[in-house]
C-alpha cells in the first residue's frame, strides 16, 4: 500500500512537470509575442508625440516628485540639484528625511537655505511622526520641500510625502536615481492620453548604471558591468522590464511597476490609503490595490509603461546584497499575493484576478520552490531506478532552449528599439552571460528565493496574521490600527 | 556536511522503499489472489481465520455443526478459530450450499486484521526469514514442446519503434520540435529585422547626405518662382533621377524637407514647400491617406499640415473622427491650422472623448491660429461630447475671452458640476466679479469638489457673501484639508474676518491651519 501511494505520488510529480514545462514555454513565447506588438506599437505612436508642448502648456497635470533618503549624507544635495533641474513646467520635489542618522537633513538645511515652516501636516495617511517641514528662502529653489521624520521605512516616507504632496500626479522615486531630464514629460504622457479608461499608474524602465557614464543627468555612454552577478542582472532587466512588462502592459495586467520608479494619480493613491508599510513588498502591493479598488468599483482603468530609458540606478553586484534583495522581492511577492487572495482566480477582478494573480502565484512566488522539488524528485528516480534518460534530458535541452530563447530575444529587443549598447564587446559579454546564466546564477537565484520563503514562514519584516488573513476590501488598508515599526 | 547526511538519509530511504516492495512483491495484493496466497501456506503461525454470518438466523444444523460451533454475537453469528488455511474452501463449501451471506476475517495473534495489515504481517515474517513462502505447483502435466503448439508464435524482441510506441516521449518530441521551430523562427526574425533595421539606418544616413547639399543649394541659389518654374531635367541635376525612384530616398527626402520647415522662418520656409510640391511628395502624402496601416495615414497627416497642403483638408477632414486616436488628433490639428476660416463645428461633432493630450496639442494650435483667424469658440459649449464642452471653457479661460463670460453665465446653471468647477476655474482666472452670485451658489453645494473649486473662486472674486458662506462653512467642516482650503479663501478674500474666525479660535486644528497660512515660506506653494 505504501510503496503505490509513493508511486502515484511519483507518477503524478512528474506529470505535473510535464504540465509546468510546457506552460512555461507557451506562456513565454506568448509573452515574447504580445511584447513585440507592444513595442511595435509604442515606437509608432512615438513618433507622434510631441514632448515640447508639454512642459509649458497649462494643460499638462502638475507632478510631485517624492524621494525618501535615508542617510543619503554624501550625495544628496547633487541629488536633489538633480531632481530641481528637470524639465518640466508644473512639478515639485519632496525629499523626505527618513530619520537618517548622518548630517543628510543639515546638508540639505546648508546648501538650500531652508528654514523650518509652520507647516499645518495632516496625516491622512497614518505616519510616523513628521519633526519638521523645511522650505527654502531662495526663489531657485521654490520647488523644494524638505520633510524631517521619525525613521519608519521606505513606505511610511513615501506616505508622508503623499500627504504633503499638492500636485495631480506623484512620482515616486529612489533618490539616488539618475532620470533623464525629460522623464517627467513622458511618463505623465500616457496619463494625458488615455481616453476611455482611468490611467491609475505609469511604470518605467529602470537602466543599469553600473560602469557608465553620466552626464548632467542622463547615461551617455553604455558599458555593461563588470561583474557576472552586473551582467546578468542586464540582461534580467531587459527581460522584465522590455519583454515582461511590456506584455504585461498590452493585456492590461501589469502588477508591478518599480519603486524606483513609477508615477501614480495621487486622489487614487490617497482614496485607498497610501503605500502598506508593513509589507517589504510596498510597491507590488500598491499597484495591486489600486486595481483591485478600480475593479471592485467597476472603473475601467489601465495601468502604463513606458519603455524609454528614463532611468539608472547602480544594481549590487556583491552577492550578499544582492541575495537580501531577492530575498526582500520574493517576501515582497509572497506578502503581497496572500494579502489580495481574494482576486485568486476571481472573475469579478478580471484579468487581474484570472491571469495576473494566477502567474505571480505560479511562475515568480512558486518558482523556487517548484524547481527544487523538481531536483529532489529526479534525485529519487535516479535511486528508485525510474529515471528515463530520455524524458530528463528532452526536458531540460527545452528548458534550457527557452532561457536562451528568452533572453537572446530581450538582448536583441534592446537592440532594436533602442540600440544602448552599441559596442560589440559587450554585446559578445552578454551573449556568454547568457549562455552561461542558467548554470552559474539561476540556482543562487533559486536558493535566495527560497531563503525569501523561509524567512516569510519565519515571520520576518510582514504584519503576521494581517498578511495572512489578507484584505477583505482594497479600501481595508485605510482602517487599519497603526502599529510600530518592528 | 548536512548536505551529505540530507543525500544519504535520501539514498537510505530510498533503498527501503525497494527492498520492501521487493518482499511485498510476493504477496498479492487483491483479496483473491491473497487468499489464494494463504491457501498454498497451510498453516501460518499467529495468523487465523473465521468465518462471520451477518444474518440473524440459521438453520438449526448449522448452529449445532461442530465443524464452525457458531456463537452468536451483537453482530451475527461467528464461528471458531482455524487455523489451516488449505481447508478454507471445503470449510466454506457449507456456507455456500445454503446461500447465505457471510463473510471471511483473518486473524493475527486472534486479533481481528485487515488484508492489508494481514499482508503485512506476512511480509515481515518473510522479510526476516520466519516464514518460507510456498509457491504452487506450476508444473505441467503435458510435456512442453505439446504445449506449446497451442500458443500462436510471437517474437520475443518487437521491432516496433519505441519512439512510437511510447506516446509520452512521442508528444515530449512534438513539443520540443514546435518550440525548436518557434523559438528559431523568431531568433531569425528578430536577426533579419534587426539586420534590416541597420541596414536601412545605414541607407538613410547615406541618402541623407545625398540630399542636405543639393537641398542647401537649391534654398540658397534659387527664388521661390524659380524653384516652381523648374523643369524636371533641372531638377536631376540636383536630385537624381535614378534616386527619386526609391522610395526610401523620397522618404529621407520628406522628412529632411519637414525638419528643415520646422527650424527656418519667412521665405525659406515658402522655398521648401516648393521644392516639396516640385518634387511631387505632396502626392505621397495624398497617398498615404487612403493606407490602411494607421501610422501611414497619420505621418500624411503631419506632411500635409506642416508643407501647408491646404488642397487636401477635405480628405483631411474625413478623418477628423476617426476611431483611431493618432489619426483623429492629426486630422483636427491639421483642420485646425490650416482651415482658412476655422469653422469649429467639426470639432464640437466628435464622439469621441478629448484626451488632455489632444487638449494640449489643439490649444497650442488654437493660441497660434487665434490671432489670424477669428474663433468662435462658442460652438464648443453646444457640443454633445462633455469633454469637448470643458475644452471649449479652458479656452476661453487661456485666450483670455471676457466677451465670451456671458455664454458661460447663461448656461452655467444647468451644467453638471465637473464643468462648473471648470466655469469656475474660468471666473476666477478672468476676474469675472459680476458673476459671484454663482461662485456663493456653488459654495453651497454638497459636492465638495464643487464647493472646494468654488471656494478657491471666491478667494479672488469673492464677496461679503462669500465670506459669511466661508465663516459657516469653516464652523462646520470636520476634514481638516478642506478647513484649510476654506480658511486659504477666506484669508485672500477678507483678511479681517480671517482674523476674527481663527485668532480666539482654541482648536489646535485651527491654530495650526492659521499659523499656515500666515507663514510666508509657506506663500508661494
Amino acid at each position: 500500500m505504501y510503496s503505490f501511494l509513493f508511486f502515484l505520488i511519483l507518477e503524478i510529480l512528474g506529470l505535473i512537470f510535464l504540465i509546468l514545462s510546457f506552460s512555461v514555454i507557451l506562456i513565454y513565447l506568448i509573452l515574447m509575442i504580445l511584447s513585440a506588438l507592444e513595442m511595435r506599437d509604442y515606437l509608432r505612436k512615438n513618433r507622434f508625440a510631441d514632448y515640447g508642448d508639454i512642459i509649458t502648456s497649462p494643460i499638462a497635470p502638475g507632478v510631485s516628485i517624492l524621494a525618501p533618503a535615508y542617510n543619503e549624507g554624501q550625495n544628496i544635495v547633487q541629488n536633489a540639484q538633480s531632481l530641481l533641474s528637470l524639465h518640466y513646467g508644473k512639478f515639485e520635489v519632496i525629499l523626505i528625511n527618513d530619520g537618517s542618522k548622518d548630517d543628510t537633513l543639515e546638508k540639505l538645511i546648508h546648501f538650500f537655505e531652508l528654514e523650518k515652516t509652520n507647516y499645518a501636516y495632516n496625516p491622512e495617511i497614518e505616519t510616523k511622526p513628521v519633526r519638521g517641514v523645511y522650505r527654502s528662502k531662495n526663489m531657485s529653489f521654490r520647488r523644494l520641500t524638505v520633510i524631517d521624520k521619525e525613521n519608519g521605512g521606505k513606505a511610511d516616507a513615501l506616505n508622508t510625502g503623499i500627504n504633503i504632496a499638492e500636485l495631480e500626479i506623484l512620482a515616486c522615486i529612489d533618490v539616488d536615481c539618475i532620470l533623464s531630464s525629460d522623464s517627467i514629460s513622458r511618463m505623465v504622457r500616457p496619463f494625458m492620453e488615455e481616453t476611455n479608461r482611468k490611467v491609475i499608474a505609469v511604470g518605467g524602465v529602470i537602466g543599469i548604471a553600473n560602469n557608465c557614464d553620466v552626464q548632467d543627468g542622463t547615461v551617455t555612454t553604455y558599458r555593461i558591468p563588470e561583474s557576472l552577478l552586473g551582467r546578468f542582472q542586464v540582461i534580467e532587466y531587459f527581460r522584465a522590464f522590455l519583454m515582461g512588462r511590456m506584455a504585461w502592459s498590452r493585456i492590461n495586467g501589469l502588477m508591478l511597476i518599480s519603486g524606483a520608479f513609477g508615477f501614480f494619480r495621487k486622489d487614487l493613491v490617497r482614496k485607498v490609503g497610501g503605500y502598506f508599510p508593513k509589507t517589504v513588498g510596498e510597491d507590488m502591493e500598491l499597484i495591486v490595490r489600486m486595481r483591485r479598488y478600480m475593479e471592485e468599483q467597476k472603473i475601467p482603468h489601465k495601468v502604463g509603461f513606458v519603455p524609454d530609458p528614463l532611468c539608472w540606478t547602480e544594481v549590487p553586484e556583491s552577492e550578499e546584497i544582492l541575495s537580501k534583495q531577492r530575498n526582500r522581492w520574493m517576501r515582497g511577492t509572497i506578502e503581497t499575493l496572500q494579502l489580495h487572495q481574494v482576486l485568486r482566480l476571481n472573475p469579478k477582478y478580471g484579468i487581474l484576478g484570472m491571469i495576473s494573480y494566477p502567474f505571480w502565484s505560479i511562475f515568480e512566488k512558486s518558482a523556487p520552490i517548484l524547481e527544487s522539488v523538481g531536483v529532489l524528485y529526479t534525485l529519487v528516480l535516479l535511486v528508485t531506478g525510474d529515471f528515463s534518460a530520455v524524458y530528463f534530458f528532452a526536458l531540460l535541452v527545452m528548458m534550457y532552449l527557452l532561457s536562451l530563447l528568452v533572453s537572446s530575444f530581450s538582448v536583441l529587443y534592446e537592440q532594436i528599439a533602442f540600440n544602448n549598447y552599441k559596442d560589440k564587446k559587450d554585446l559578445r559579454k552578454l551573449i556568454w552571460m547568457i549562455i552561461i546564466e542558467p548554470f552559474v546564477i539561476h540556482p543562487k537565484i533559486v536558493l535566495w528565493g527560497l531563503q525569501g520563503h523561509f524567512d516569510f514562514i519565519k515571520g520576518k519584516g510582514g504584519w503576521g496574521s494581517m498578511i495572512r488573513t489578507g484584505f477583505k476590501k482594497a479600501e481595508d488598508k485605510k482602517n487599519l490600527t497603526p502599529q510600530s515599526t518592528s | 556536511m548536512k548536505r551529505k547526511v540530507r543525500w544519504i538519509a535520501i539514498g537510505l530511504f530510498s533503498l527501503i522503499t525497494g527492498l520492501t516492495r521487493a518482499q511485498e512483491n510476493l504477496i498479492p495484493e487483491d483479496s483473491i489472489g491473497f487468499r489464494d496466497f494463504l491457501i498454498l501456506q497451510n498453516e501460518i503461525p499467529g495468523v487465523s481465520y473465521r468465518f462471520q454470518i451477518k444474518e440473524k438466523l440459521i438453520s438449526d444444523r448449522l448452529l449445532t455443526d461442530s465443524l464452525y460451533l457458531f456463537s452468536k454475537t451483537d453482530s451475527g453469528f461467528l464461528s471458531k478459530l482455524f487455523s489451516d488455511f488449505g481447508q478454507i474452501r471445503q470449510i466454506e463449501m457449507s456456507l455456500l450450499n445454503d446461500s447465505l451471506q457471510y463473510k471471511l476475517h483473518y486473524l493475527v495473534f486472534s486479533e481481528v486484521s485487515s488484508v492489508a495489515a494481514t499482508r503485512e504481517y506476512l511480509s515481515n515474517r518473510i522479510q526476516s526469514g520466519d516464514l518460507l513462502v510456498q509457491f504452487e505447483d506450476v508444473a505441467p502435466s503435458d510435456d512442453l514442446v505439446s504445449l506449446a503448439s497451442y500458443v500462436p508464435y510471437l517474437p520475443m524482441q518487437r521491432f516496433k519503434l519505441r519512439f512510437i510506441s511510447d506516446y509520452k516521449l512521442f508528444i515530449v518530441t512534438g513539443v520540443i520540435s514546435f518550440f525548436l521551430i518557434i523559438a528559431t523562427s523568431m531568433i531569425v526574425a528578430m536577426i533579419f529585422m534587426k539586420a534590416k533595421i541597420n541596414k536601412v539606418e545605414k541607407l538613410r544616413k547615406d541618402y541623407d547626405r545625398l540630399i542636405i547639399d543639393p537641398l542647401t543649394s537649391l534654398l540658397f541659389e534659387k527664388e521661390k518662382e524659380e524653384i516652381e518654374l523648374m523643369k524636371f531635367d533641372d531638377i536631376y541635376q540636383y536630385f537624381p533621377e535614378e534616386m527619386l525612384a526609391k522610395p526610401l530616398y523620397k522618404d529621407v527626402l520628406i522628412d529632411r524637407i519637414i525638419g528643415l520647415n520646422k527650424k527656418m522662418k519667412g521665405d525659406f520656409k515658402e522655398k521648401l514647400k516648393a521644392i516639396f510640391k516640385k518634387l511631387s511628395l505632396d502626392k505621397i502624402s495624398l497617398i498615404s491617406l487612403s493606407s490602411s496601416e494607421w501610422d501611414k495615414v497619420a505621418m500624411g497627416l503631419v506632411q500635409i499640415n506642416e508643407m501647408d497642403l491646404v488642397e487636401a483638408l477635405p480628405k483631411v477632414k474625413v478623418h477628423a473622427n476617426s476611431s483611431n486616436f493618432h489619426i483623429r488628433s492629426q486630422a483636427v490639428a491639421t483642420l485646425l491650422n490650416l482651415s482658412e476660416k476655422v469653422d469649429l463645428t467639426f470639432l464640437r461633432d466628435q464622439t469621441f472623448p478629448l484626451s488632455l493630450w489632444q487638449q494640449m496639442n489643439y490649444l497650442r494650435i488654437i493660441r497660434f491660429v487665434r490671432h489670424q483667424k477669428d474663433l468662435k469658440l462658442q460652438i464648443l459649449f453646444d457640443s454633445k461630447n462633455p469633454s469637448i464642452r470643458i475644452f471649449g471653457y479652458k479656452l476661453v479661460s487661456v485666450l483670455g475671452r471676457v466677451d465670451l463670460i456671458e455664454h458661460l453665465a447663461a448656461r452655467s446653471g444647468e451644467v453638471s458640476d465637473e464643468e462648473k468647477i471648470e466655469i469656475l476655474e474660468v471666473y476666477s482666472t478672468l476676474g469675472a466679479h459680476m458673476e459671484v452670485g454663482f461662485i456663493n451658489d456653488c459654495l453651497k453645494s454638497e459636492n465638495a469638489e464643487l464647493s472646494m473649486a468654488a471656494a478657491k473662486a471666491a478667494g479672488s472674486i469673492g464677496d461679503s457673501v462669500s465670506a459669511d458662506i466661508l465663516v459657516g462653512l469653516i464652523a462646520v467642516e470636520t476634514d481638516f484639508r478642506r478647513k484649510h482650503g476654506f480658511l486659504k479663501s477666506l484669508y485672500d478674500l477678507d483678511r479681517d474676518r480671517f482674523e476674527l474666525a481663527t485668532s480666539t479660535n482654541p482648536e489646535t486644528e485651527t491654530i495650526e491651519i492659521r499659523k499656515h497660512i500666515l507663514d510666508p515660506m509657506l506663500q508661494h506653494v
